[in-house]
């Protein structure tokens, strides 16, 4: 014991050896599951749809000469840009709404619920839709919006109308209804988790300083909860963007997103061109993420 | 002009200020002192609106504001965890109060930035209104906190423990500055405070809160020098309080009678300040005019300019003796070492059972 501690001193006094390069990276390692996943799984599909895209593609078959025929055809077919313009169109439709009908519950679960318990019990019931499969939650919109479903059953019985309301199923509305009610919940948890970060004492201090109800909504409650904003938009954006199975079930397969033509063109074999779509639909997935991150400095507000 | 009378407030039926009445004057400063829980929070909060009073009322200039909501009283609360706003710039933080109020707010952005800056300047921070609030130190943060209430020229500033989180070098700044600002602009400071060094400081008024009721309210001199009841002696941290009775010959405290003042013959309570007392050998007779008692001691604290000695009362509590060092050196003792404590019994406080102290014929005199 005492020859070490006598020892000691002189070791620390000489230069520290050099830690080796092993020592000094081996926390790197920590990524190594991650990447290999990712690179596998992600990097490299990616990387083979963008390849795929130019590939030739026969009626029965595709053969990695490359060209730029399915671009070609992509960019100069109606029916397929209409099917991007009408992506996006559904997409801001169903993000307003979500951000409409999401913040005000959000604020409410955030704000307005001052208990921690009954805040966790309210954001769980906003996932209880979830605990039904997907097709389900689907399809259970037909018996509700169909001409003889239980709105109009409903609506006329009132005496409302007298002729049922047919725009309910099989047309866009009834495509955004039903994105709008599975979405909605991703854009209220990270809104009312930003809402509930706030600290009572900036609500206080601005009405202290003579502010109204509506300036400290616009001028402190607004402003601090906006990262959840861009969260919640980022999720629904991404989710509606790559959305198939609810167009196709709620719009008789007369609403044909970015997802439906990638969904028919595998079903056809016709990879090439489902590759294209595939391409297009990440890059305004890109693009509409960069934008949304572009609003607010989320490093600095996390 | 601000007066409160008969304020009450229960959380759950537990009144947490009660009875509270008071008159806080134009232009001065006053603290609130109080041990956590007597409510001096809640008694702010209740001044600035933040809480409804269960009865009461507050009148500011004479008018009735009991009921008004806290953006419409022109009152300006600074509070303890300093609450700026992180999302927008100091500039725009004390800049926020004239921009947005709801009663004459300042549309013309060259008055905000008149105002603003002369502000930033008063509290030394004229270098850093672009500064986001996450950059700030806690004393910054402080004075951002102080100006960002100030330049709405509140008709009383109140203030919420706004040295408690400084370290003990920035406060001793802090209180000088906070009396420089308020000097500058006349306004009225109302200051609660858990530390009664900072109440006597600071204040030109001070009131004691003990558990939820306004125990006194007088100058810190005379606060520190006639404590209307035992509680606010005990509480000011410079009274050896003991418990016992009034006899006949005296005041009885254990095994000890202790002389009592004439006119005290209804003491429960008999305090004796730190400073007022002396330890002498064991065994000496107490010189006439003194009362004696035998002590322990137990051991000194070197505060700078002056020592505390701690010893045992023969009651097995502790005696606390406060020299001066201009006065005399510091003296060792043995531990355990036998000595004897005296004090002059004119210097004595006496309190009635109810804890009210008793007038004895030299505080009538001094009054």
């Amino acid at each position: 014991m005492d020859a070490t501690a006598a020892a000691s001193p002189s070791a620390y006094a000489a230069p520290a050896p050099r830690e080796s390069f092993w020592r000094r990276n081996r926390h790197y390692l920590l990524l190594a599951p991650g990447v290999i996943w990712m690179t596998l799984f992600l990097i490299a599909p990616l990387a083979m749809m963008v390849y795929v895209s130019f590939w030739t593609q026969t009626t029965f078959a595709i053969s990695p000469t490359l060209t730029t025929r399915s671009w070609e055809m992509f960019l100069s077919s109606q029916t397929y840009l209409d099917a991007l313009l009408r992506t996006l169109r559904l997409w801001l439709t169903v993000l307003a709404l979500t951000f409409v009908i999401g913040y005000p519950t959000a604020l409410f679960i955030g704000q307005f619920v001052r208990n921690k318990t009954t805040q966790t019990v309210l954001l769980v019931a906003c996932v209880i839709p979830f605990w039904t499969s997907f097709l389900i939650r689907v399809i259970a919109w037909r018996p509700m919006l169909g001409r003889e479903g239980a709105i109009n059953i409903v609506l006329m019985r009132l005496g409302l109308i007298d002729e049922p309301i047919a725009v309910l199923l099989f047309t866009e509305l009834s495509v955004i209804i039903g994105m709008v009610q599975i979405y909605v919940v991703f854009m209220v948890g990270p809104v009312a988790f930003m809402l509930s970060r706030i600290d009572e004492s900036l609500i206080e201090a601005s009405r202290d300083l003579g502010a109204s109800a509506w300036t400290i909504f616009r001028r402190v409650i607004f402003p601090l909860s906006l990262p959840g904003v861009v969260v919640g938009a980022i999720f629904v954006s991404v989710m509606v963007l790559g959305e198939f199975a609810t167009a196709s079930a709620l719009s008789g397969r007369q609403v044909n997103l970015l997802g439906n033509i990638i969904v028919t063109q595998v079903g056809s074999l016709r990879w090439a061109l489902a590759a294209v779509v595939g391409v297009v639909l990440t890059g305004v997935m890109v693009v509409v993420i960069a934008a949304l991150l572009s609003l607010v400095n989320l490093r600095r507000e996390l | 002009m601000m007066e409160l009378t008969g304020l009450t407030r229960r959380f759950d039926g537990v009144p947490a200020v009660s009875d509270v009445t008071l008159t806080v004057r134009d232009d001065e400063y006053l603290t609130l002192l109080g041990p956590s829980g007597a409510g001096k929070s809640t008694l702010l909060r209740l001044i600035a609106g933040l809480e409804r009073p269960d009865s009461g009322s507050i009148r500011l200039n004479g008018e009735d504001i009991t009921h008004r909501p806290t953006h419409t009283r022109g009152l300006g609360f600074v509070q303890q965890s300093y609450a700026l706003f992180p999302h927008i710039s100091v500039f725009d933080n004390v800049a926020f109060g004239l921009r947005n109020r709801l009663v004459d707010p300042v549309t013309d952005e060259t008055g905000v930035k008149r105002r603003v800056d002369a502000m930033l300047e008063l509290v030394g921070l004229s270098d850093l209104g672009q500064r986001m609030p996450g950059q700030l130190s806690g004393g910054q943060k402080q004075r951002v906190s102080l100006a960002r209430t100030l330049v709405t020229e509140p008709k009383i500033c109140l203030l919420d423990e706004p040295l408690g989180a400084l370290d003990a070098n920035l406060r001793e700044r802090m209180t000088v500055e906070l009396r420089r600002i308020r000097e500058a602009l006349g306004v009225t400071f109302m200051h609660v405070t858990g530390n009664e060094a900072e109440a006597l400081a600071m204040g030109d008024r001070m009131i004691v809160l003990d558990r939820g009721r306004a125990v006194m309210i007088d100058a810190p001199d005379t606060v520190y020098a006639r404590p209307a009841t035992v509680a606010v002696a005990k509480f000011l941290n410079a009274y050896n309080v003991l418990d016992g009775k009034a006899e006949i010959g005296g005041f009885r405290h254990g095994d000890v009678l202790l002389p009592l003042p004439e006119g005290a013959a209804r003491a429960a309570h008999y305090a004796v300040r730190y400073d007022l007392a002396s330890i002498e050998p064991a065994g000496g007779a107490p010189a006439p005019g003194r009362a004696a008692m035998p002590a322990a001691f137990i051991a000194r604290e070197f505060l700078g300019s002056r020592v505390v000695y701690f010893l045992h009362r023969p009651d097995g509590g502790v005696f606390e003796v406060e020299r001066h060092l201009s006065r005399s050196d510091p003296v060792d003792h043995p531990k355990d070492a036998a000595l004897t404590v005296t004090w002059a019994v004119d210097d004595v406080l006496a309190f009635d059972a109810s804890g009210r102290l008793i007038e004895t014929r030299r505080l009538k005199g001094a009054a």
